[in-house]
């Protein structure tokens, strides 16, 4: 259009100069759209750019309220703390903010010189977000960590778990793992159970989790734990344990087991013979079987209480005879088969009622399975399906079948506490509460039988050592003297000895078992059977607990002369 | 009128400016504050679990234990044996009152000014 006017006269340039400014006016508008158009797109592209970004949240594949999230502290049924958790700093590194690697490694390990140089040069090179350098230190190396100044290096606080009863506890407690997972234990179950839901919602924060209430008793676990030592070292013994159920609710009130391992160093739990015996441990019972086959028997009305059989003579199968170990050779009463702890006399018992009624009340008792119990740590316990003549005469006094302590304690607590199975629990449980669990396996008149017999052994049988500490106590219990397979035959010097004991029988509340592994004989003492060591050591044990426990000694022999059942009077 | 108007809003907008960014920096304030209250709760809290961890520790039966054995001569104590215990029911009974009819009898007769003796040393012949 300029060029054309150009020509013309000076009236028209003067339009056109008018007209090329309006021109002018028009291309600057236009060129300014252009550029608040191009302003405005680069600021939307970034917008939508850093929108698309997804920011990475995570620790090393595992969301930080994982890492941080608190587990609720652990009680005995006093209050007691028995897990705690504790906040400690964590270092870590984001490689791709550090300046200079190699000042950062170099003044890294002026405070930690543990680290090894190659492998943090490694670990802070690179482009990652997020490394850990190390994990739950303390807050005096965090401060000189701080003072350092390195760029790209921080603390995050995590949650360690810490167990203010070390030992005494382990096999009850577990541990968890650096996550502050519990990889076993009752913090293993608890994760399963609550814990890993609440920590999935992202609530396991803060301190808001409710404590948890276990059924333990802390000052019984002391003393358990504090005997159990004793008899280790008392009788050389490669293991030993022993657990205390209270049976009308079947609470655990404490629970050990030698060798343990320290709950606050998980690695110890790796050592070889750590195990749970209690619960993942099966034994051959031996004799504290006989108390099952004379339950069984005197359930089934096959036998009564007053009964007499024939122990003049071994029992013979075949090839083999089975003989009483320091047997009386005579016809004995049944108190006094029990009392003598007679093979001979326990097979006659169990021949009355029956191998396949015998077989059927170890299943009602509920020996061929687990014991429904919280700790992950269990193991099936071996009893044949099919009891054969033999097999069922060496089941009748605990041999050939293997279960693990806390059957047999779960079995002893139904035995007396009025004949009510009731599958123990490491959580707190009112009798209320447990009630409407119990399984009735026994009648109470059977129990009353039971009782007498337990209380008749402490008193005049086997458990006569045991008795001698634990005077006025009321204590009754069996005990078991289970030889050891080694090369395929039983040895008659390793041995697994038992002893299961209640107390205070004339109103029993509690049921124990203790067991010495392979015991050496004590300088002083009579012999390494049961009644010897573990019964010794469940005399020392009662005489400490039952004032804890709120039994008080009572001498009075109305008390024992009230267990006699009305016919032996 | 125009220009007076432009002059109202050119100083209005420049004090929503100030203001604008007084908000901003107040609240970024507040934020920092925020910020070092979280930080400071934290660290409380941490100290916290740790003084309750030492608690635990310290009230556990395993800890009291061995003070309790250090001190068990000086101290002179021991676990409860059986014999330590009792019970209401245990106690005695208190015993039955002495028979004092005669003495009262006696005393009586004192009082009254008749002395048994002379009867005897009357009997016996005795002055």
């Amino acid at each position: 259009m300029a060029v054309t006017t150009e020509g013309l006269g000076p009236t028209i340039a003067l339009d056109g100069a008018r007209k090329a400014r309006t021109n002018l006016t028009q291309a600057r508008i236009r060129w300014m759209v252009l550029a608040l158009l191009l302003g405005f797109g680069l600021v939307g592209g970034r917008l939508v750019q850093l929108g698309m970004v997804v920011t990475d949240s995570t620790i090393e594949g595992q969301a930080r309220d994982v890492i941080t999230a608190t587990r609720p502290p652990i009680l005995d049924r006093n209050g007691l703390e028995m897990a705690v958790d504790i906040r400690v700093p964590s270092l870590y590194a984001e490689p791709r903010r550090i300046i200079d690697v190699e000042e950062a490694v170099r003044k890294l390990r002026t405070v930690l010189p543990d680290l090894d140089e190659a492998w943090l040069r490694n670990r802070l090179s690179g482009d990652k977000g997020f490394v850990w350098v190390q994990r739950e230190l303390s807050p005096a190396i965090q401060d000189k960590v701080m003072r350092l100044g390195i760029p790209g290096i921080d603390f995050i606080t995590e949650s360690k778990r810490f167990y203010p009863g070390m030992r005494e506890a382990s096999h009850i407690l577990g541990s968890t793992n650096i996550d502050n997972q519990g990889i076993s234990g009752i913090e293993k179950h608890m994760d399963t159970e609550a814990v890993a839901l609440l920590q999935d919602l992202g609530l396991a924060r803060g301190n808001a989790l409710a404590p948890v209430e276990l059924s333990v008793d802390m000052r019984v676990q002391h003393v358990l734990y504090e005997e159990m030592t004793d008899a280790m070292s008392r009788y050389q013994a490669i293991a030993a344990a022993g657990v205390m159920l209270d049976i009308h609710t079947g609470e655990v009130i404490a629970l050990v087991s030698l060798p343990d391992f320290n709950p606050n160093e998980p690695a110890t739990a790796l050592v070889k013979d750590t195990f749970n015996r209690i619960t993942s441990g099966i034994f051959e019972p031996g004799s504290i079987f006989k108390t099952v086959t004379m339950a069984g028997a005197l359930d089934s009305g096959a036998v009564r209480i007053n009964d007499q059989f024939d122990a003049r003579y071994g029992v013979r199968f075949g090839r083999y005879t089975i003989d009483d170990f320091h047997g009386k050779h005579r016809i004995l009463s049944l108190p006094e088969v029990y009392k003598y702890s007679s093979n001979i006399g326990t097979i006659r018992v169990m021949q009355a009622m029956g191998k396949d009624n015998f077989r059927a009340f170890l299943s009602r008792m509920g020996f061929d399975r687990r014991v429904e119990f919280e700790l992950p740590e269990m193991r099936l316990p071996t009893v044949p399906k099919e009891l054969s003549e033999v097999g069922a005469a060496t089941a009748s006094f605990g041999h050939g079948l293997s279960v693990s302590p806390l059957h047999m304690v779960t079995a002893y607590a139904a035995f007396v506490n009025g004949g009510n199975y009731i599958a123990p629990t490491l959580y707190k449980r009112s009798v209320e509460e447990a009630e409407p669990l119990y399984q009735r396996v026994l009648n109470p008149q059977t129990s009353e039988y039971v009782r007498y017999l337990m209380r008749l052994n402490a008193l005049e049988g086997s458990g006569s050592q045991m008795n001698k500490a634990a005077l006025g106590y009321r204590v009754g219990g069996k005990t078991g003297t289970a030889e050891k397979v080694v090369d395929g035959r039983y040895s008659s010097s390793k041995v697994t000895n038992f002893f299961a004991s209640a107390f205070p029988l004339d109103n029993p509340r509690y049921a124990m078992i203790i067991m010495v592994d392979e015991p050496k004989l004590e300088p002083g003492a009579g012999g390494t059977t049961a009644g010897w060591n573990a019964g010794a050591a469940t005399g020392r044990l009662v005489q400490r607990v039952a004032p804890m426990l709120g039994i008080a000694p009572d001498f009075s022999e109305i008390l024992d002369r009230n267990l006699v059942p009305p016919v032996l009077r | 009128m125009i220009r007076n108007l432009n002059i109202i809003l050119i100083f209005t907008s420049a004090l929503m400016l100030a203001g604008v960014y007084a908000l901003k920096f107040s609240i970024e304030n507040t934020a920092s504050e925020r910020t070092a209250l979280i930080a400071l709760i934290d660290a409380q809290e941490g100290e916290l679990s740790l003084l309750k961890a030492d608690e635990a520790v310290l009230s556990q039966p395993g800890h009291i234990e061995p003070i309790v054995r250090r001190h068990e001569a000086a101290l002179a104590i021991g676990p409860v044996q059986q014999k330590q215990f009792g019970a209401f029911d245990a106690l005695p009974m208190r015993p039955a009152k002495p028979n004092s009819a005669a003495m009262d009898a006696l005393f009586e007769s004192l009082a009254a000014g008749v002395d048994p003796i002379d009867a005897i040393l009357e009997l016996e012949g005795i002055d």
